[in-house]
């Protein structure tokens, strides 16, 4: 075996052998194919980042938020995510009205001799900047499940072989987030039991030495341990590869789909955008879009246990 | 029913054809969807630009196909301008016909160029994308206004007469108006303009007399009309079918998300 350890530990063996069906998923972990899940993400993103319409946009977010509602394993939170995001959409919302001062309808106006925020701000700045934020929070929910409900190795089974490498320093730069975050809980918790107490900058200056030195020393740790398994020596195998069924398949119409029918009514040249300036208006939608963002919503209906 | 990932391609293959299959039929003459082809000829749009001292040039332009960009249609007309790009609006004007003669912000602080387009002779609408992303075809306009930057912009004066007889292909005529200055270089004007005029009349119809020119025009840029592709829509006051729909999609997912919540802080950790 080459490469990263599968869920069940180490695994040998050649990938020119027979390949034996997966085996069933563990309660509580995905049973959609990775390569689904990938496909549907990157779909998401896609009619996500395509379009500055906000109702699209909207639909995406929501479509999105069901399928990782449903598919978060569970222990799992979702209201440190939650709240990330709209804080997020909040600010790119704020930094637009602040800096943009183009529009008819004035909400307040700043002295001009402000640097950058001085002149007009307006509704319309206001309501393009709620636009942005929420492309954000679409675009973020979309790629959340990568890291919250798939696993590492799950991730990089998803990249086509090329992407292998790349696949798998994804998957370690994801668990090195959480991981990041868990050290950082764990020292300040240990350093306030010893009487430590923040009081200003410097003296965070002992929670974070140590958490970056723990950090170096967990990626050094990794990095032997991938050595030590082989990793670069060759393709990587696998007991089983991931089965496709039913449900997958379904996945990935609903999330081609989405993305053709986004591309077929651009190149007929109606209207997918919109843009609030001079004058406040209402986004133009048009129902096949519509459809086509309920699309992405196809994996929500399928619960984690069912469809293979 | 569990397939081997070996039988992946097939099915992606399959799939992609059928996208594939789905779109060309899409796009097949007589589609919805399918791009509109008018009869080869000439058609003609106007172009009016109000400068902030009130002067008005106008311009009736000429073009081959069915339909022309704002952009295009601007660079037809001769009129010098300068624009930026912004994103999925499009191209933004920024400067024309030498108002401002300099710049530095685009769109301006204080001022900036208004976008409007009249269609088939109608009233001017304001439009909500860039000159790059409208489209315009026989017997429409489209309208510039410098205009302060805040407050609802004022449309410019009415394009009627601009262009008479849009729609049939006529010789040059020349549409005067009264009180009008002629542009100093008519000649180097693009052979695509048939008739172009400065005025420093403000407000109202330019040309009255050749009101009764573009209104036969204008049946036949309407009947042309229905084939164009499609616009940004114009803001209405009437519920948007699609809006409605969207509002419905987004109600049933934001409550389904509600509910699993729910039902996920039931079951507990």
């Amino acid at each position: 075996m080459t490469g990263a350890p599968r869920a069940a530990g180490l695994v040998p063996g050649a990938a020119s052998g027979p390949v034996p069906r997966a085996a069933a998923a563990a309660p509580g972990t995905a049973n959609l194919a990775p390569r689904a899940w990938l496909v549907w993400s990157l779909a998401a993103v896609t009619v996500a980042l395509s379009t500055d319409n906000p109702v699209y946009r909207g639909l995406v977010a929501l479509a999105a938020l069901n399928v990782l509602i449903a598919w978060l394993p569970s222990g799992r939170r979702v209201r440190p995510f939650a709240m990330m995001l709209l804080i997020a959409a909040g600010i790119a919302a704020l930094i637009n009205m602040l800096a943009g001062h183009a529009g008819a309808d004035v909400m307040i106006r700043l002295p001009n001799g402000w640097p950058l925020v001085g002149g007009a701000l307006t509704l319309e700045s206001l309501a393009f900047g709620g636009a942005l934020g929420l492309g954000l929070v679409a675009a973020l929910l979309s790629v959340a499940p990568l890291s919250l409900v798939l696993e590492p190795h799950d991730v990089v089974d998803a990249m086509p072989a090329s992407l292998e490498r790349t696949g798998i320093a994804v998957a370690t730069s994801l668990n090195l987030v959480s991981g990041f975050g868990r050290t950082f809980t764990e020292v300040r918790d240990a350093q306030r039991m010893r009487g430590w107490r923040p009081r200003g900058l410097r003296s965070w200056n002992e929670v974070l030495v140590p958490v970056f030195l723990t950090a170096i020393e967990d990626s050094v740790l990794l990095a032997e341990a991938m050595e030590a398994r082989g990793f670069g020596g060759g393709r990587r195998t696998g007991y089983a590869r991931p089965s496709w069924s039913r449900t997958d398949v379904a996945v990935l119409v609903g999330a081609l789909g989405s993305v053709a029918v986004f591309v077929g009514i651009r190149v007929a040249g109606a209207p997918v955008d919109w843009y609030p300036y001079p004058t406040l208006y209402l986004p133009p939608v048009d129902p096949a879009l519509v459809f086509g963002c309920l699309a992405l919503a196809i994996p929500a209906l399928a619960s984690p246990g069912r469809g293979r | 029913m569990t397939r081997g990932l070996g039988r992946l391609p097939a099915v992606l293959v399959v799939a992609a054809v059928a996208l594939a299959a789905v779109a060309l039929a899409a796009l097949a003459p007589g589609s919805p969807l399918a791009l509109p082809c008018t009869a080869a000829g000439t058609h003609r749009a106007a172009v009016v630009v109000e400068h902030s001292s009130g002067s008005v040039v106008t311009r009736c332009v000429a073009f081959s196909t069915a339909t022309v960009t704002g952009e295009e249609l601007l660079n037809l007309s001769g009129v010098a301008w300068s624009g930026a790009t912004f994103g999925g609006f499009g191209d933004a004007v920024c400067a024309l016909d030498s108002e401002p003669v300099n710049y530095s912000t685009c769109p301006g602080k204080d001022n900036y160029w208004a976008v409007f387009v009249s269609r088939s002779a109608g009233p001017w609408q304001l439009a909500n994308v860039g000159i790059s992303s409208l489209t315009l075809g026989n017997g429409d306009a489209e309208g510039f206004r410098y205009v302060p930057a805040t407050g609802t912009p004022a449309a410019p004066p009415s394009a009627a007469g601009v262009c008479p007889g849009a729609a049939a292909p006529t010789p040059f005529r020349s549409v005067g108006n009264s009180a009008q200055t002629q542009p100093p270089a008519t000649a180097t004007l693009p052979a695509s303009v048939l008739s172009s005029s400065v005025s420093t009349t403000v407000g109202g119809t330019l040309a009255p007399a050749a009101t009764t020119l573009v209104d036969a025009g204008a049946g036949n840029a309407a009947t042309a009309g229905n084939s164009l592709p499609p616009r940004a829509p114009a803001p209405s006051d009437g519920a948007d079918p699609g809006l409605l729909l969207a509002a419905g999609a987004g109600g049933g997912l934001a409550g389904l998300a509600l509910l699993r919540l729910l039902i996920r802080r039931r079951a507990g950790p």
